[in-house]
């Protein structure tokens, strides 16, 4: 089948007719082509679809044979320098190509109706097929240039959907900081493949790593040089996958169409930096010191996405702090050098994460109906709860999900997760105490989402019966506790943190006894007029129309069979799962004499262990968390238990609490410290050579035009056409001359 | 027959001639055409213009062969005779992109100027004087021809912007007119110091002058002189601040023509004489040629953020991306030169067509400047649509030409021998700071004209979005940055062997020494 590999370079060209097609009929013939309208939207997933077969066909061929294939034809001629274009199919193309087309597809069709309304919808559907164009183009090419075009094109794909909502000013802020951050990788990724050219004198990866490492082998080359380079390449992955001093971005990305943050902000484009160094890993693995860095950087990214992700109130905010620390295990995860933990949790997680994410899409679609569709209350946490009843699929949906995410056993994130895991007790054991903790917080704040949206009572209807009313909406506790009287007023949102034990209740998703008091609550009338917004007398939060949820239903089943594809069944005394099938040529390159062995024994322990962290993050979340308007407020066996905790230490876990809180909500300080370092600092260094420009520069411009018209005037008023003035000067100059005939005499 | 077919075509026939003469010379006629209005006016310079391209196009289509270095489509007349001045013309692939550049850039200009009622007729003259006179100086093979056709471009130039421009339109052009006539003082001093050098007969013609060689001082002395004329026009920093002037106040279809062609006249010049007639001293001053030009792109990106006003906003975005220019050339490579020629006409294509949808969005708003404006993106979609693909294409978004011409200049800088490796890293380094710097400043552009929400009050809230007209304009330039972005050696074929033949000068030298 050499002729599927021949024709492979149409991958990333079969859907960019779309985007072009629209362009142009936008630009023309506006009005004939928004009548079109949705009919756009079928070429989009046509194209794509044949995309996803034609991938799914390369991969299958890849697993059966393992080649790589490569294909490359010239750009530019000139004697001096050429570059080249070209495909290259290989395990990873494969393994990303079919992630970005069935995420993609799946993430169209339900955009179909998620933006049915919006003015913009062929602007998306353009959009959008620009990205998987550019996407998989990323993921096809053979060469560093054709890496850093895509790499580009993807970050403007994303700041055109970031900023999708222009006339929203947070979105416009958003896009810029997204593409000005982007930038900063891109320097780095730029300034890296410049770099590498200059050592080894190609672009093409094969050469690349074969070159480079005969240099490091023969120590033919400055290691100071080539670290710097790797390290500057690693700069773009950092900010492309929103790792640690680069990932202000990935939160306020948020502010553009669910449906993108479902498939660029948590699957696709930001692994684009964990495929970047699963691609490069050949190289950097010759460079011990850049694989320490990028393990360091990942546990960083590992720890502070989830303690960001501990207390934001939106809830795709939450889920970006999510991406962002999961990302962080793949860059962990590559940094140890384990290829195949990374791409495996890369696979499980971009599925969960899309699911997750299209979850939320459609509660902040049925939530908008109510509350209006300003972010931050459509997406505000602390307004929802109680979606359970309302919303039942995209429940469930949601619940496997984060169940996915966290990590429990049969579903996909578990294998991967928890492989992980294990390959971090081999490295270092700080490392890997560090990874298991933060396996605890993602189970405790994905938790805390799902039981803020969905478990209790709708909380836009409950702000008069918490009796606060002259409160804004902030008094609904995001930590599920009544607002104590001992925090300042000054600190608004540092009393969403405290605890009343009065209102908490037994943990509740299994528990019967929410839905009979459920049922109570909701035969009270519900017509309460809500404090902001329009008097809408939208009830309840409905469920989103079919094409959501089919889409939504489809993406379920990846995270409950995706897992499979990684784990080993014993099929005629080869140990082998397809991933590790699919990866052998890859990992065979970087470690030369592994064998891969599976064993249950060794296996079942640490899955033991890093299960019960979880159960543990879960079960701290379900105790926070309980929802609390609830009517029976004494009913609680658990009040026992708290009361008897000293008074004392109660007062330090509300500082401990409050700190965390404080550390989360005003995102680690990080965003404050950029705004106040950085971007004053160019504000200011701006205005300086502004000035400078416009005072020094062409002060001395201007300077010159008034000394000369001066000048001349005053010899105009001087002069003024007097016999005597004309004699005086005369005078003057032939004694000025006879002095100086004078003086170059006496010299001689 | 076939002979006397290819003699009379090729050698007889005065094609560059009659390029040069013709817009300028039917601009004559503009003043004899009836009096019915400003449409009679600017339907005939269209036509002429269009009529202009299409001539040159066809001579370089087919008289013009791209693989031969040397100067084609000569001619030699006698026209002063005691002084030896000789109406000398010819162009080789060094000229033959900006040629084709200013046709097309002028005839989308002159399109432009349409909304121009205020005395059309010489206002269009002087756009078709324009033209003469730069496709005259790009295409002269006699120095003393070359200043004389630089200088005949300056008087429309600070016409135009006297009588067309804004508030301050005064100002800027006694500002112009200054700096550049101060420049050409001492192109003239070069020039007539290059054409005295050696013998009692002046020399002037260029492939008569590439080969001669000069003492050290004096050919510093030379290349200075030309230097500060070049750097004028470029512009090179410190010597920009009538650039901004200038932009923010003339007519975006002048403005169009300026930032288009005439700042390429500068970079054209460096490379035609200081580059070919005097590479000793260029290799003596490229060095600080590349700090200049690094310098610069770091310099005005970072002073672009604290304009106010739109058009000098952009005025500084393109001193930046002269920047890249400078280099190229400073660098000493073939891929340096390649990328800044590349870098000539992207940038052409690229900032005339941001001046013209600055100037349009002015025409609707009447605000020019930037906190005035916002939540445009409604009204004016398509504008909106096409601020935002020209901005990407200045911030060189790769498959734009911008992206290619840098990507270029980069790798001239790495792969040139003549530098240390520290200074090399320096370098670069600094010139990618900039790649950071010119989002910054354009996308904030952006920011501030589209995006968020305004309610337009009552005699403002009436817009009309692009008319075909700037649609077709837009779109027309558009499509060479694509082009050219996507497959460059559209371009680069042109000029790769003038620009290896240019080289081979350092090479040479650098043997003998």
């Amino acid at each position: 089948m050499e002729h599927t590999y021949q024709y492979s370079w149409i991958i990333p060209f079969v859907p960019l007719p779309v985007p072009m097609l629209i362009g142009v009929g936008l630009l023309l013939f506006p009005t004939a082509t928004k009548n079109l309208r949705r009919i756009w939207a079928f070429p989009s997933i046509f194209l794509l679809s044949i995309v996803m077969i034609f991938s799914f066909d390369l991969s299958i061929q890849q697993i059966n044979r393992s080649s790589i294939y490569q294909y490359i034809w010239s750009w530019t001629i000139n004697n001096d320098f050429s570059f080249e274009f070209g495909h290259f199919i290989d395990p990873l193309t494969s393994i990303m190509s079919i992630l970005i087309t069935t995420v993609g597809i799946l993430v169209l069709f339900y955009s179909d109706n998620y933006m049915s309304h919006d003015q913009g919808y062929l602007r998306f559907f353009a959009y959008m097929s620009f990205f998987n164009t550019s996407m998989l183009g990323l993921v096809t090419s053979s060469n560093l240039i054709q890496i850093y075009i895509f790499w580009e094109l993807v970050g403007m794909c994303s700041y055109l959907l970031i900023g999708f909502w222009f006339t929203r000013s947070s979105a416009a802020s958003a896009c810029q900081k997204a593409f000005v951050t982007n930038r900063v990788g891109d320097f780095g990724l730029l300034l890296g493949i410049l770099g590498l050219y200059w050592t080894t004198g190609s672009f093409e990866f094969r050469d690349l790593f074969e070159i480079f490492n005969n240099l490091i082998y023969n120590k033919e080359v400055n290691f100071l040089f080539v670290t710097l380079c790797a390290f500057l390449l690693f700069g773009g992955a950092v900010a492309k996958s929103a790792q640690f001093p680069l990932h202000v971005w990935l939160p306020d990305a948020m502010e553009g169409p669910t449906p993108i943050s479902a498939l660029i902000h948590a699957a696709t484009m930001v692994a684009a930096g964990i495929f970047l160094v699963a691609r490069l890993l050949p190289l950097f693995i010759a460079i011990p010191y850049i694989m320490n860095l990028i393990s360091l950087i990942g546990i960083i990214t590992v720890l502070l996405g989830a303690t960001l992700a501990l207390a934001q109130k939106d809830i795709k905010k939450s889920l970006a702090y999510s991406t962002m620390s999961q990302l962080g295990y793949m860059m962990l995860a590559l940094g140890m050098g384990s290829y195949r933990a990374a791409l495996f949790h890369l696979i499980t997680h971009a599925y969960s994460k899309a699911l997750l994410f299209l979850g939320s899409g459609s509660i902040i679609h049925s939530m908008e109906a109510l509350v209006g569709y300003a972010p931050d209350k459509s997406q505000n946490m602390a307004l929802m709860g109680g979606l359970r009843k309302h919303v039942p699929i995209t429940k469930t949906a949601f619940l496997l999900g984060t169940l996915s995410l966290c990590g429990i056993p049969p579903l996909a994130c578990f294998w991967s997760k928890d492989e992980i895991l294990n390959d971090s007790w081999l490295y270092s054991p700080i490392f890997a105490i560090i990874a298991s903790f933060t396996a605890g917080l993602t189970a405790f704040y994905m938790f805390r989402i799902y039981l803020l949206t969905f478990e209790g009572h709708l909380n836009v209807r409950f702000q008069n019966y918490s009796g606060k009313k002259g409160n804004s909406f902030y008094s609904i506790s995001l930590w599920g506790k009544e607002e104590p009287k001992s925090i300042k007023k000054s600190f608004p949102l540092v009393a969403l943190l405290k605890r009343n034990n009065n209102e908490r209740e037994r943990t509740s998703f299994f528990s019967k006894k929410t839905s009979r008091m459920d049922t109570h609550v909701t035969k009270m009338p519900f017509l309460t007029i809500f404090p902001f917004g329009p008097t809408k007398t939208f009830f309840y939060p409905h469920e989103s129309d079919n094409t959501m949820l089919f889409s939504m239903l489809i993406l379920v089943l990846f995270p409950l069979f995706v897992g499979a594809i990684g784990i080993p069944f014993n099929q005629e005394g080869n140990n082998l799962d397809i991933l590790s099938k699919l990866l052998t040529p890859s990992i065979n390159l970087l470690h030369q004499n592994s064998n891969h062995f599976f064993d249950w024994y060794e296996f079942l322990p640490n899955a033991t262990f890093s299960v019960s962290i979880t159960f543990f993050g879960i079960f701290i979340a379900a105790f926070l968390y309980k929802p609390f308007y609830s009517s029976f407020q004494n009913w609680n066996g658990l009040n026992l238990f708290t009361k008897r905790v000293n008074k004392s230490q109660r007062v330090l876990g509300d500082k401990i609490i409050n700190l965390l809180y404080d550390w989360s909500y005003n995102r680690a300080y990080i965003d404050a410290f950029y705004a106040l370092s950085l971007t004053q600092w160019i504000r200011g260094l701006a205005e300086l050579t502004h000035l400078f420009d416009r005072r020094v520069i062409d002060g001395i411009t201007n300077g010159v035009g008034i000394t000369s018209f001066f000048v001349g005037e005053g010899f105009k008023y001087v002069g003024g056409s007097r016999i005597s003035f004309y004699l005086l000067v005369y005078l003057f100059y032939v004694l000025i001359f006879f002095l100086i005939i004078f003086s170059f005499f006496s010299l001689v | 027959m076939v002979r006397v077919y290819l003699a009379f075509t090729t050698n007889f026939f005065p094609w560059l001639t009659i390029i040069v003469v013709f817009p300028i010379a039917t601009g004559f006629f503009i003043f004899f055409l009836p009096h019915r209005g400003n449409k009679v006016t600017r339907g005939y310079t269209i036509y002429i213009c269009v009529l202009e391209l299409l001539l040159t196009t066809y001579a370089f289509c087919y008289h013009f062969e791209l693989d031969d270095p040397l100067i084609q489509l000569a001619e030699d007349y006698k026209w002063i005779n005691f002084f030896g001045f000789y109406w000398r013309l010819g162009i080789d692939g060094l000229s033959l992109g900006p040629i084709l550049l200013t046709g097309f850039i002028t005839t989308l200009a002159t399109l432009a100027a349409w909304p121009v009622t205020r005395n059309s007729r010489l206002f269009y003259f002087l756009m078709l004087a324009m033209y003469s006179g730069q496709i005259g100086s790009f295409a002269s093979r006699d120095l003393l021809l070359f200043f004389i056709m630089w200088e005949l471009e300056l008087i429309p130039v600070y016409l135009l912007l006297s009588a067309w421009g804004g508030k301050k339109r005064l100002y800027s052009a006694t500002k112009f007119i200054l700096y550049t006539a101060g420049g050409s003082v001492f192109l003239l001093i070069g020039v007539l110091g290059i054409g005295l050098y050696g013998s009692n007969e002046p020399t002037l013609n260029l492939e008569i002058l590439a080969n001669r060689s000069y003492p050290v001082a004096l050919e510093i002395l030379f290349y200075i002189g030309f230097l500060i004329a070049f750097a004028v026009k470029s512009p090179i920093i410190p010597l920009h601040t009538w650039l901004p002037d200038t932009h923010g106040e003339a007519h975006y279809s002048t403005c169009m023509l300026l930032a288009g062609i005439l700042l390429k006249m500068g970079a054209y010049g460096l490379i035609r004489i200081n580059m070919e007639l005097l590479p000793h001293a260029h290799s003596l001053f490229s060095p600080w040629l590349i700090i200049v030009g690094t310098m610069q792109i770091i310099y005005a990106a970072l002073t672009s953020p604290g304009q106010r006003n739109l058009k000098k906003r952009i005025a500084y975005s393109s001193v930046s991306h002269m920047g890249f220019i400078i280099i190229g050339i400073g660098s000493i490579t073939d891929t340096g030169l390649s990328g800044a020629i590349l870098q000539i006409i992207s940038h052409g294509f690229i900032s005339a067509a941001l001046f013209f949808l600055a100037g349009t969005s002015y025409d609707r708003i009447r605000h020019g400047y930037l906190d005035e404006m916002g939540g445009l993106a409604i009204p004016i979609p398509k504008i909106f649509t096409l601020f935002s693909i020209l901005s990407m294409a200045s911030l060189a978004l790769p498959g734009m030409s911008g992206f290619v011409a840098e990507l270029i200049v980069f790798f001239g800088i790495i792969t040139s021998q003549k530098y240390f490796l520290i200074a090399k890293i320096l370098i670069t380094f600094v010139m990618a700071i900039g790649m950071i710097l010119t989002p910054i400043y354009s996308l904030s552009m952006l920011r501030q004209m589209f995006y968020g929400y305004k309610l337009f009050n009552g005699v403002n809230s009436y817009f009309f979005d692009s008319g075909p007209r700037e649609l077709f304009v837009l779109i027309s330039i558009l499509l060479p940055v694509l082009g050219i972005g996507i497959y460059p050696d559209f371009v680069l074929s042109l000029s790769v062997d003038k620009v290896e033949a240019i080289l081979s000068n350092f090479f040479i030298e650098n043997f003998h020494k």
